[in-house]
Protein backbone atom coordinates (compact mmCIF):
# COMPACT_ATOMS: atom_id res chain seq x y z
CA UNK A 1 0.00 0.00 0.00
CA UNK A 2 1.44 3.59 -0.22
CA UNK A 3 3.25 4.93 2.23
CA UNK A 4 1.70 8.36 3.46
CA UNK A 5 4.11 11.45 2.40
CA UNK A 6 3.96 14.83 4.37
CA UNK A 7 3.53 16.87 1.49
CA UNK A 8 5.64 19.92 2.23
CA UNK A 9 5.73 21.31 -1.37
CA UNK A 10 2.96 19.93 -3.64
CA UNK A 11 4.05 18.52 -6.70
CA UNK A 12 1.36 15.68 -7.35
CA UNK A 13 -1.91 15.79 -6.93
CA UNK A 14 -2.45 17.16 -10.91
CA UNK A 15 -5.89 16.39 -12.35
CA UNK A 16 -6.67 16.91 -15.90
CA UNK A 17 -10.10 15.87 -17.06
CA UNK A 18 -10.36 15.72 -21.43
CA UNK A 19 -13.44 15.47 -23.46
CA UNK A 20 -14.94 13.28 -20.54
CA UNK A 21 -18.83 11.70 -21.22
CA UNK A 22 -20.87 10.04 -18.51
CA UNK A 23 -24.76 8.66 -19.28
CA UNK A 24 -26.68 6.15 -17.47
CA UNK A 25 -29.06 3.94 -18.55
CA UNK A 26 -32.06 4.29 -17.89
CA UNK A 27 -34.80 1.35 -19.51
CA UNK A 28 -31.73 0.22 -22.22
CA UNK A 29 -31.77 4.06 -23.21
CA UNK A 30 -29.11 6.14 -22.72
CA UNK A 31 -29.41 9.44 -20.37
CA UNK A 32 -26.87 11.78 -21.44
CA UNK A 33 -25.57 12.86 -18.22
CA UNK A 34 -22.43 14.64 -18.66
CA UNK A 35 -21.13 16.17 -22.20
CA UNK A 36 -17.80 16.93 -23.58
CA UNK A 37 -16.28 18.20 -19.80
CA UNK A 38 -12.29 19.93 -20.12
CA UNK A 39 -10.63 20.59 -16.94
CA UNK A 40 -7.37 20.79 -15.45
CA UNK A 41 -6.68 21.02 -11.36
CA UNK A 42 -3.05 22.34 -10.68
CA UNK A 43 -1.58 20.42 -7.77
CA UNK A 44 -2.63 22.04 -4.58
CA UNK A 45 -5.46 24.11 -6.05
CA UNK A 46 -9.07 24.50 -4.35
CA UNK A 47 -11.60 24.37 -7.24
CA UNK A 48 -15.02 24.86 -6.50
CA UNK A 49 -18.60 23.57 -8.59
CA UNK A 50 -21.44 25.32 -8.46
CA UNK A 51 -24.59 24.70 -11.03
CA UNK A 52 -28.26 24.08 -10.78
CA UNK A 53 -29.25 20.47 -8.95
CA UNK A 54 -28.98 17.46 -11.76
CA UNK A 55 -25.98 19.46 -13.57
CA UNK A 56 -24.27 16.24 -12.94
CA UNK A 57 -21.86 17.41 -10.26
CA UNK A 58 -21.89 14.25 -7.59
CA UNK A 59 -21.70 12.55 -10.89
CA UNK A 60 -18.41 13.99 -11.71
CA UNK A 61 -17.11 13.63 -8.16
CA UNK A 62 -18.39 10.24 -8.18
CA UNK A 63 -15.97 9.74 -11.67
CA UNK A 64 -12.90 11.23 -10.19
CA UNK A 65 -13.10 9.65 -6.87
CA UNK A 66 -13.25 5.97 -8.62
CA UNK A 67 -16.90 4.99 -7.81
CA UNK A 68 -18.31 4.86 -11.57
CA UNK A 69 -16.03 2.94 -13.94
CA UNK A 70 -17.70 3.28 -17.36
CA UNK A 71 -17.25 6.37 -19.45
CA UNK A 72 -15.97 7.89 -22.46
CA UNK A 73 -12.72 10.48 -22.06
CA UNK A 74 -10.51 10.55 -19.92
CA UNK A 75 -9.56 11.39 -16.07
CA UNK A 76 -6.04 11.17 -15.42
CA UNK A 77 -4.12 11.94 -12.01
CA UNK A 78 -0.72 12.71 -12.16
CA UNK A 79 -0.95 11.27 -15.74
CA UNK A 80 -2.82 7.99 -14.77
CA UNK A 81 -6.45 7.10 -16.15
CA UNK A 82 -8.26 6.49 -13.33
CA UNK A 83 -10.49 3.25 -13.47
CA UNK A 84 -11.38 2.40 -9.36
CA UNK A 85 -11.08 3.91 -5.75
CA UNK A 86 -7.69 4.36 -4.57
CA UNK A 87 -6.60 5.85 -1.07
CA UNK A 88 -5.20 8.78 -3.45
CA UNK A 89 -8.32 10.00 -3.18
CA UNK A 90 -10.86 10.97 -0.74
CA UNK A 91 -14.00 11.97 -0.48
CA UNK A 92 -17.07 13.60 1.65
CA UNK A 93 -20.46 13.60 0.81
CA UNK A 94 -23.22 15.76 2.27
CA UNK A 95 -24.29 12.73 3.95
CA UNK A 96 -21.53 12.41 6.54
CA UNK A 97 -21.74 8.08 5.71
CA UNK A 98 -19.83 7.57 8.98
CA UNK A 99 -21.03 4.00 10.35
CA UNK A 100 -23.35 3.89 13.00
CA UNK A 101 -22.10 1.16 14.30
CA UNK A 102 -18.10 2.07 14.90
CA UNK A 103 -17.51 5.32 16.91
CA UNK A 104 -15.40 8.25 15.66
CA UNK A 105 -12.19 7.49 15.93
CA UNK A 106 -13.14 4.03 14.37
CA UNK A 107 -14.55 4.99 11.65
CA UNK A 108 -11.54 7.22 10.79
CA UNK A 109 -9.40 4.77 11.74
CA UNK A 110 -10.68 2.60 9.20
CA UNK A 111 -9.49 4.58 6.82
CA UNK A 112 -6.18 3.35 7.95
CA UNK A 113 -7.35 -0.24 7.29
CA UNK A 114 -4.61 -0.91 4.88
CA UNK A 115 -1.48 0.84 5.40
CA UNK A 116 1.31 -1.26 7.05
CA UNK A 117 1.92 0.97 9.61
CA UNK A 118 2.50 0.07 13.53
CA UNK A 119 -0.74 0.20 15.60
CA UNK A 120 1.15 2.56 17.32
CA UNK A 121 1.63 5.26 14.86
CA UNK A 122 -2.25 4.37 12.79
CA UNK A 123 -3.31 5.49 16.91
CA UNK A 124 -1.32 8.83 16.56
CA UNK A 125 -2.49 10.01 13.48
CA UNK A 126 -6.09 9.14 14.17
CA UNK A 127 -5.45 11.13 17.61
CA UNK A 128 -3.78 13.86 15.27
CA UNK A 129 -6.79 13.75 12.74
CA UNK A 130 -9.24 14.01 15.50
CA UNK A 131 -7.36 17.11 16.83
CA UNK A 132 -7.02 18.28 13.47
CA UNK A 133 -10.93 18.88 13.07
CA UNK A 134 -11.58 19.51 16.65
CA UNK A 135 -13.32 16.62 18.04
CA UNK A 136 -10.69 15.65 20.71
CA UNK A 137 -13.05 14.10 23.75
CA UNK A 138 -16.12 12.69 20.96
CA UNK A 139 -13.58 9.42 20.15
CA UNK A 140 -15.47 6.90 21.52
CA UNK A 141 -19.44 8.30 20.40
CA UNK A 142 -21.54 6.58 17.87
CA UNK A 143 -22.17 8.82 15.25
CA UNK A 144 -25.98 9.26 16.33
CA UNK A 145 -24.61 10.74 19.43
CA UNK A 146 -23.14 13.51 17.13
CA UNK A 147 -24.62 17.06 15.62
CA UNK A 148 -24.40 17.43 11.89
CA UNK A 149 -21.67 19.34 12.25
CA UNK A 150 -19.32 17.28 14.50
CA UNK A 151 -20.16 14.37 11.75
CA UNK A 152 -19.30 16.16 8.93
CA UNK A 153 -16.03 16.78 10.96
CA UNK A 154 -15.13 13.25 11.67
CA UNK A 155 -15.96 12.50 8.07
CA UNK A 156 -13.59 14.84 6.57
CA UNK A 157 -10.78 13.75 9.15
CA UNK A 158 -11.83 10.00 7.42
CA UNK A 159 -11.35 11.03 4.03
CA UNK A 160 -8.04 13.07 5.20
CA UNK A 161 -6.08 10.61 7.05
CA UNK A 162 -5.01 9.05 3.82
CA UNK A 163 -3.08 12.05 2.79
CA UNK A 164 -5.34 11.98 -0.06
CA UNK A 165 -3.59 13.66 -3.94
CA UNK A 166 -6.42 14.58 -4.00
CA UNK A 167 -10.02 15.80 -1.97
CA UNK A 168 -13.12 15.92 -3.24
CA UNK A 169 -15.89 17.55 -1.18
CA UNK A 170 -19.92 16.47 -2.81
CA UNK A 171 -21.83 19.54 -0.75
CA UNK A 172 -20.02 18.71 2.51
CA UNK A 173 -21.45 21.38 4.43
CA UNK A 174 -25.49 21.75 2.80
CA UNK A 175 -27.10 20.01 5.40
CA UNK A 176 -25.62 22.03 8.38
CA UNK A 177 -27.19 25.62 9.80
CA UNK A 178 -26.04 28.66 8.67
CA UNK A 179 -23.91 29.50 11.67
CA UNK A 180 -22.18 26.02 11.64
CA UNK A 181 -21.61 26.32 8.06
CA UNK A 182 -19.62 29.45 8.36
CA UNK A 183 -17.59 28.02 11.05
CA UNK A 184 -16.58 25.36 9.03
CA UNK A 185 -15.72 26.95 6.37
CA UNK A 186 -13.20 28.80 8.09
CA UNK A 187 -11.87 25.23 9.44
CA UNK A 188 -11.81 23.74 5.88
CA UNK A 189 -9.46 26.76 4.62
CA UNK A 190 -7.29 26.39 8.08
CA UNK A 191 -7.50 22.57 6.86
CA UNK A 192 -6.53 22.79 3.21
CA UNK A 193 -3.82 25.52 3.86
CA UNK A 194 -2.07 23.66 6.55
CA UNK A 195 -2.33 20.25 4.10
CA UNK A 196 -2.34 21.62 0.68
CA UNK A 197 -3.88 18.92 -1.53
CA UNK A 198 -6.24 19.12 -4.59
CA UNK A 199 -9.33 19.96 -3.46
CA UNK A 200 -12.81 19.56 -5.74
CA UNK A 201 -15.94 20.98 -3.52
CA UNK A 202 -19.30 20.86 -4.82
CA UNK A 203 -21.30 23.51 -3.34
CA UNK A 204 -24.77 25.23 -3.89
CA UNK A 205 -23.72 28.34 -1.98
CA UNK A 206 -22.30 31.01 -3.75
CA UNK A 207 -20.06 32.72 -0.93
CA UNK A 208 -19.17 29.58 0.01
CA UNK A 209 -17.61 28.79 -3.89
CA UNK A 210 -16.11 32.08 -3.94
CA UNK A 211 -14.67 32.17 0.27
CA UNK A 212 -12.91 28.99 -0.73
CA UNK A 213 -12.11 28.43 -4.41
CA UNK A 214 -9.06 29.70 -6.99
CA UNK A 215 -11.57 28.73 -8.80
CA UNK A 216 -15.03 28.65 -9.32
CA UNK A 217 -16.33 25.93 -12.45
CA UNK A 218 -19.72 27.19 -13.00
CA UNK A 219 -22.15 24.48 -14.56
CA UNK A 220 -25.28 23.88 -16.76
CA UNK A 221 -27.78 20.99 -16.81
CA UNK A 222 -29.29 18.96 -19.63
CA UNK A 223 -26.66 17.22 -20.18
CA UNK A 224 -24.35 18.61 -17.90
CA UNK A 225 -21.72 20.47 -19.26
CA UNK A 226 -18.76 23.53 -18.17
CA UNK A 227 -20.41 26.70 -19.08
CA UNK A 228 -18.60 29.37 -17.12
CA UNK A 229 -15.19 29.59 -15.03
CA UNK A 230 -14.48 32.64 -12.95
CA UNK A 231 -10.63 32.92 -11.26
CA UNK A 232 -10.89 34.14 -7.86
CA UNK A 233 -7.91 36.34 -7.33
CA UNK A 234 -7.04 36.47 -3.36
CA UNK A 235 -4.82 35.35 -1.15
CA UNK A 236 -5.48 32.50 1.25
CA UNK A 237 -7.30 32.66 4.40
CA UNK A 238 -9.55 35.31 2.57
CA UNK A 239 -11.75 38.33 4.58
CA UNK A 240 -15.03 37.17 3.61
CA UNK A 241 -16.30 40.73 3.78
CA UNK A 242 -13.74 41.74 1.31
CA UNK A 243 -15.34 44.11 -1.33
CA UNK A 244 -13.11 42.32 -4.13
CA UNK A 245 -15.19 38.74 -3.00
CA UNK A 246 -18.79 40.97 -3.35
CA UNK A 247 -17.55 42.01 -6.96
CA UNK A 248 -17.10 38.46 -7.81
CA UNK A 249 -20.19 37.52 -6.22
CA UNK A 250 -22.02 40.13 -8.31
CA UNK A 251 -20.42 38.30 -11.24
CA UNK A 252 -21.24 34.82 -10.52
CA UNK A 253 -25.16 35.34 -9.92
CA UNK A 254 -25.43 37.49 -13.06
CA UNK A 255 -23.82 34.19 -14.64
CA UNK A 256 -26.25 31.57 -12.64
CA UNK A 257 -29.28 33.83 -12.79
CA UNK A 258 -28.96 35.68 -16.21
CA UNK A 259 -29.75 38.82 -17.28
CA UNK B 1 -43.65 3.56 46.13
CA UNK B 2 -44.87 5.22 43.24
CA UNK B 3 -41.85 3.66 40.52
CA UNK B 4 -41.98 0.13 42.53
CA UNK B 5 -45.80 0.07 41.74
CA UNK B 6 -44.72 1.04 37.80
CA UNK B 7 -42.09 -1.58 37.58
CA UNK B 8 -44.57 -4.13 38.61
CA UNK B 9 -47.20 -3.69 36.88
CA UNK B 10 -46.35 -6.63 34.18
CA UNK B 11 -47.41 -8.64 37.59
CA UNK B 12 -50.85 -7.66 37.97
CA UNK B 13 -52.63 -9.65 35.70
CA UNK B 14 -50.53 -13.18 36.64
CA UNK B 15 -51.65 -12.44 40.35
CA UNK B 16 -54.99 -11.99 39.37
CA UNK B 17 -54.89 -15.04 37.23
CA UNK B 18 -53.34 -16.86 39.84
CA UNK B 19 -56.30 -15.47 42.55
CA UNK B 20 -58.98 -16.65 39.57
CA UNK B 21 -57.64 -20.23 39.33
CA UNK B 22 -57.43 -20.60 43.01
CA UNK B 23 -60.79 -19.69 43.41
CA UNK B 24 -62.11 -21.88 40.27
CA UNK B 25 -60.54 -24.87 42.33
CA UNK B 26 -62.55 -24.10 45.61
CA UNK B 27 -65.64 -24.61 43.36
CA UNK B 28 -66.51 -28.22 43.81
CA UNK B 29 -64.67 -31.91 43.06
CA UNK B 30 -64.56 -31.29 39.12
CA UNK B 31 -63.27 -28.41 39.69
CA UNK B 32 -60.50 -28.95 42.18
CA UNK B 33 -59.58 -31.55 39.22
CA UNK B 34 -59.16 -29.20 36.63
CA UNK B 35 -57.74 -26.49 38.32
CA UNK B 36 -55.38 -28.21 41.04
CA UNK B 37 -55.40 -26.17 44.22
CA UNK B 38 -52.57 -24.04 44.49
CA UNK B 39 -51.23 -25.69 47.78
CA UNK B 40 -51.19 -29.04 45.82
CA UNK B 41 -49.07 -27.81 42.79
CA UNK B 42 -46.49 -26.04 45.87
CA UNK B 43 -46.27 -29.47 47.43
CA UNK B 44 -45.38 -31.26 43.90
CA UNK B 45 -43.34 -27.99 43.25
CA UNK B 46 -41.20 -28.88 46.82
CA UNK B 47 -41.56 -32.87 46.12
CA UNK B 48 -39.61 -32.22 43.05
CA UNK B 49 -37.28 -29.70 43.78
CA UNK B 50 -36.23 -31.78 46.40
CA UNK B 51 -35.41 -35.34 44.37
CA UNK B 52 -34.21 -33.59 41.42
CA UNK B 53 -36.99 -34.62 39.30
CA UNK B 54 -37.93 -30.82 38.01
CA UNK B 55 -33.93 -30.15 37.77
CA UNK B 56 -32.94 -32.43 35.37
CA UNK B 57 -35.98 -32.62 33.08
CA UNK B 58 -35.71 -28.59 32.68
CA UNK B 59 -31.66 -28.76 31.99
CA UNK B 60 -32.15 -31.83 29.28
CA UNK B 61 -34.99 -29.50 27.84
CA UNK B 62 -32.40 -26.45 27.52
CA UNK B 63 -29.54 -28.40 26.51
CA UNK B 64 -31.48 -29.56 23.69
CA UNK B 65 -33.03 -26.25 22.80
CA UNK B 66 -29.32 -24.85 23.34
CA UNK B 67 -27.62 -26.91 21.07
CA UNK B 68 -30.67 -26.87 18.33
CA UNK B 69 -30.39 -22.91 18.53
CA UNK B 70 -26.93 -23.26 18.11
CA UNK B 71 -26.97 -25.50 14.34
CA UNK B 72 -29.68 -23.68 13.54
CA UNK B 73 -27.93 -20.06 13.78
CA UNK B 74 -24.97 -21.47 12.54
CA UNK B 75 -26.23 -23.33 9.08
CA UNK B 76 -29.06 -20.78 8.80
CA UNK B 77 -26.30 -17.70 9.00
CA UNK B 78 -24.58 -19.37 6.16
CA UNK B 79 -27.51 -20.00 3.93
CA UNK B 80 -28.56 -16.44 4.23
CA UNK B 81 -25.80 -14.85 3.92
CA UNK B 82 -24.89 -17.20 0.86
CA UNK B 83 -28.20 -16.47 -0.66
CA UNK B 84 -28.00 -12.45 -0.01
CA UNK B 85 -24.42 -12.53 -1.73
CA UNK B 86 -24.64 -14.51 -4.52
CA UNK B 87 -27.75 -14.42 -6.95
CA UNK B 88 -26.74 -18.08 -8.38
CA UNK B 89 -27.20 -19.46 -4.70
CA UNK B 90 -30.18 -17.19 -4.29
CA UNK B 91 -31.88 -18.59 -7.82
CA UNK B 92 -30.33 -22.08 -6.68
CA UNK B 93 -31.63 -22.79 -3.61
CA UNK B 94 -34.69 -20.02 -3.05
CA UNK B 95 -37.62 -21.76 -4.44
CA UNK B 96 -36.86 -25.27 -2.75
CA UNK B 97 -35.92 -23.23 0.65
CA UNK B 98 -39.17 -21.66 0.20
CA UNK B 99 -41.23 -24.82 -0.76
CA UNK B 100 -40.14 -26.62 1.85
CA UNK B 101 -40.36 -23.26 4.54
CA UNK B 102 -44.71 -24.35 4.02
CA UNK B 103 -44.19 -27.56 5.70
CA UNK B 104 -45.12 -27.04 9.28
CA UNK B 105 -42.92 -28.09 11.99
CA UNK B 106 -44.71 -30.34 13.54
CA UNK B 107 -45.51 -32.12 9.63
CA UNK B 108 -41.80 -33.17 10.04
CA UNK B 109 -41.66 -34.83 13.37
CA UNK B 110 -43.67 -38.13 11.83
CA UNK B 111 -40.96 -38.23 8.95
CA UNK B 112 -37.88 -37.41 11.16
CA UNK B 113 -39.15 -39.84 13.65
CA UNK B 114 -39.23 -42.94 10.73
CA UNK B 115 -35.81 -41.82 9.70
CA UNK B 116 -33.73 -41.09 12.61
CA UNK B 117 -36.11 -42.81 15.34
CA UNK B 118 -37.26 -41.23 18.51
CA UNK B 119 -34.19 -40.33 19.78
CA UNK B 120 -31.38 -37.62 21.22
CA UNK B 121 -30.50 -36.72 17.09
CA UNK B 122 -33.90 -36.43 15.84
CA UNK B 123 -35.52 -33.86 18.79
CA UNK B 124 -32.12 -31.72 18.02
CA UNK B 125 -32.42 -31.51 14.26
CA UNK B 126 -35.98 -30.78 14.93
CA UNK B 127 -35.21 -27.72 16.56
CA UNK B 128 -32.24 -26.58 14.60
CA UNK B 129 -34.51 -26.97 11.82
CA UNK B 130 -37.06 -24.42 13.80
CA UNK B 131 -34.36 -21.95 14.22
CA UNK B 132 -33.11 -22.37 11.13
CA UNK B 133 -35.91 -20.50 9.09
CA UNK B 134 -36.20 -17.46 10.87
CA UNK B 135 -32.32 -17.50 10.80
CA UNK B 136 -32.23 -17.94 7.17
CA UNK B 137 -35.07 -15.27 6.37
CA UNK B 138 -33.26 -12.40 8.60
CA UNK B 139 -30.13 -12.83 7.49
CA UNK B 140 -31.04 -12.71 4.05
CA UNK B 141 -33.23 -9.67 4.55
CA UNK B 142 -30.35 -7.80 6.36
CA UNK B 143 -27.46 -8.70 3.97
CA UNK B 144 -29.50 -7.91 1.26
CA UNK B 145 -30.06 -4.57 2.73
CA UNK B 146 -27.18 -2.64 3.12
CA UNK B 147 -27.48 0.63 2.05
CA UNK B 148 -25.65 1.06 -1.10
CA UNK B 149 -24.03 4.39 0.36
CA UNK B 150 -22.42 2.36 2.96
CA UNK B 151 -21.18 0.14 0.44
CA UNK B 152 -19.21 2.72 -1.39
CA UNK B 153 -17.45 4.03 1.64
CA UNK B 154 -16.09 0.72 1.92
CA UNK B 155 -15.38 1.27 -1.91
CA UNK B 156 -13.53 4.69 -1.04
CA UNK B 157 -11.62 3.04 1.89
CA UNK B 158 -10.41 -0.01 -0.56
CA UNK B 159 -11.53 -2.26 1.88
CA UNK B 160 -11.05 -6.08 0.67
CA UNK B 161 -14.02 -8.58 -0.07
CA UNK B 162 -13.09 -10.08 3.60
CA UNK B 163 -13.24 -6.58 5.40
CA UNK B 164 -16.25 -5.28 3.38
CA UNK B 165 -17.56 -8.20 5.07
CA UNK B 166 -16.46 -7.92 8.47
CA UNK B 167 -16.79 -4.46 8.31
CA UNK B 168 -19.66 -2.89 6.82
CA UNK B 169 -21.98 -5.71 5.92
CA UNK B 170 -22.02 -7.45 8.77
CA UNK B 171 -22.63 -5.04 11.33
CA UNK B 172 -25.25 -3.11 8.87
CA UNK B 173 -27.38 -6.86 8.91
CA UNK B 174 -26.52 -7.77 12.86
CA UNK B 175 -29.70 -5.68 13.89
CA UNK B 176 -31.65 -7.99 11.65
CA UNK B 177 -29.67 -11.33 12.10
CA UNK B 178 -30.55 -10.52 16.26
CA UNK B 179 -34.36 -10.25 15.12
CA UNK B 180 -33.65 -13.65 13.39
CA UNK B 181 -32.06 -15.23 16.45
CA UNK B 182 -35.20 -14.16 18.96
CA UNK B 183 -37.59 -15.62 16.40
CA UNK B 184 -35.22 -18.73 16.60
CA UNK B 185 -35.05 -18.65 20.19
CA UNK B 186 -38.98 -18.84 20.92
CA UNK B 187 -39.46 -21.94 17.93
CA UNK B 188 -36.50 -23.52 19.27
CA UNK B 189 -38.35 -23.56 22.89
CA UNK B 190 -41.54 -24.13 21.81
CA UNK B 191 -40.58 -26.76 19.18
CA UNK B 192 -38.39 -28.81 21.68
CA UNK B 193 -41.15 -29.15 24.18
CA UNK B 194 -43.05 -30.37 21.43
CA UNK B 195 -40.38 -32.90 20.38
CA UNK B 196 -40.39 -34.24 23.87
CA UNK B 197 -44.30 -34.64 23.67
CA UNK B 198 -44.33 -36.45 20.56
CA UNK B 199 -40.73 -38.54 20.31
CA UNK B 200 -41.24 -39.47 24.17
CA UNK B 201 -38.00 -40.83 25.18
CA UNK B 202 -35.44 -39.31 27.70
CA UNK B 203 -35.72 -36.76 30.05
CA UNK B 204 -37.43 -33.24 29.39
CA UNK B 205 -40.24 -30.90 30.11
CA UNK B 206 -42.47 -32.59 28.15
CA UNK B 207 -41.54 -36.15 28.68
CA UNK B 208 -42.67 -35.10 32.51
CA UNK B 209 -45.83 -33.75 31.16
CA UNK B 210 -46.27 -37.13 29.44
CA UNK B 211 -45.83 -38.85 32.20
CA UNK B 212 -48.29 -37.14 34.72
CA UNK B 213 -50.53 -37.12 31.95
CA UNK B 214 -50.43 -41.20 32.36
CA UNK B 215 -50.28 -41.15 35.84
CA UNK B 216 -53.14 -38.18 36.13
CA UNK B 217 -51.09 -36.13 38.32
CA UNK B 218 -52.59 -32.32 37.27
CA UNK B 219 -50.21 -30.62 39.41
CA UNK B 220 -47.63 -31.79 38.04
CA UNK B 221 -48.65 -30.78 34.05
CA UNK B 222 -49.71 -27.53 35.78
CA UNK B 223 -45.97 -26.96 37.12
CA UNK B 224 -44.60 -27.81 33.87
CA UNK B 225 -46.42 -25.66 31.84
CA UNK B 226 -45.53 -22.73 34.11
CA UNK B 227 -41.59 -23.74 34.26
CA UNK B 228 -42.24 -23.74 30.17
CA UNK B 229 -43.64 -20.06 30.06
CA UNK B 230 -41.16 -19.12 32.69
CA UNK B 231 -38.28 -19.94 30.86
CA UNK B 232 -39.12 -18.74 27.63
CA UNK B 233 -39.74 -15.43 28.97
CA UNK B 234 -36.29 -15.44 30.40
CA UNK B 235 -34.77 -16.76 27.93
CA UNK B 236 -36.24 -13.83 25.21
CA UNK B 237 -35.78 -11.49 28.20
CA UNK B 238 -31.94 -12.04 28.59
CA UNK B 239 -31.36 -12.13 24.82
CA UNK B 240 -33.29 -9.18 24.48
CA UNK B 241 -30.88 -7.17 26.85
CA UNK B 242 -27.88 -8.98 25.49
CA UNK B 243 -28.75 -7.44 21.77
CA UNK B 244 -29.48 -4.38 22.85
CA UNK B 245 -26.39 -3.83 24.07
CA UNK B 246 -24.45 -5.31 21.33
CA UNK B 247 -26.46 -3.03 18.89
CA UNK B 248 -25.83 -0.26 21.35
CA UNK B 249 -24.95 1.78 18.56
CA UNK B 250 -28.11 2.52 17.29
CA UNK B 251 -30.25 5.41 17.62
CA UNK B 252 -33.99 4.06 19.07
CA UNK B 253 -34.43 7.67 19.92
N1 LIG C 1 -27.24 5.84 -10.75
C1 LIG C 1 -27.94 6.64 -11.61
N2 LIG C 1 -28.72 6.08 -12.55
C2 LIG C 1 -29.40 6.86 -13.41
N3 LIG C 1 -29.39 8.20 -13.40
C3 LIG C 1 -28.64 8.82 -12.48
C4 LIG C 1 -27.87 8.07 -11.53
N4 LIG C 1 -27.23 8.95 -10.74
C5 LIG C 1 -27.57 10.18 -11.19
N5 LIG C 1 -28.41 10.11 -12.23
C6 LIG C 1 -28.97 11.25 -12.98
O1 LIG C 1 -27.89 12.02 -13.44
C7 LIG C 1 -28.20 13.39 -13.33
C8 LIG C 1 -27.12 14.11 -12.56
O2 LIG C 1 -27.18 13.68 -11.22
P1 LIG C 1 -26.16 14.26 -10.12
O3 LIG C 1 -24.78 14.03 -10.59
O4 LIG C 1 -26.54 13.65 -8.82
O5 LIG C 1 -26.51 15.80 -10.15
P2 LIG C 1 -26.14 16.95 -9.10
O6 LIG C 1 -25.20 16.39 -8.10
O7 LIG C 1 -25.54 18.04 -9.93
O8 LIG C 1 -27.42 17.40 -8.49
C9 LIG C 1 -29.56 13.51 -12.72
O9 LIG C 1 -30.50 13.75 -13.73
C10 LIG C 1 -29.78 12.16 -12.10
O10 LIG C 1 -31.15 11.82 -12.14
MG1 LIG D 1 -25.36 16.21 -5.98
Amino acid sequence: MNAIAHPAHVHTGALQIRGLNKAYQIEGRDLPVLQNIQLDVRPGEFVSIVGASGCGKSTLLRLIVGLEAEYNGDILLDGQRIAATSLERGIVFQDHRLFPWMTVSQNIALALKNHKLPQAEKDRLVAEHIALVNLAGFENAYPHQLSGGMAQRAAIARALINKPKVLLLDEPLGALDALTRVHLQRELQRIWVQQRCTVIMVTHDIEEALYLGDRVIVMDAHPGRIKHEIRVELPHPRDRASPKLQGYKEQLLEELVGH
Amino acid sequence: MLPLLKKSRGLLLPLLLVLAWEYASRQDAAGAYAFVPLSAIGTALLEMLGNGELLVNLLASLARTSSGLVLGILFGVTLGVMMALSSVANRLIGPLFHSIRQVPMLGWIPLIAMWFGNGEFSKVLIVSLAAFYPMVLNTYQGFSHVERRYREVGQVLVLTPVQQFTQVLLPAALPSIATGVLHALAFAWVTAIGSELFLSSGAGLGNLMMNAEAGSRMEVIVLSVLCIGLLGYLMTLLFTRLSRHLLRWRNLR
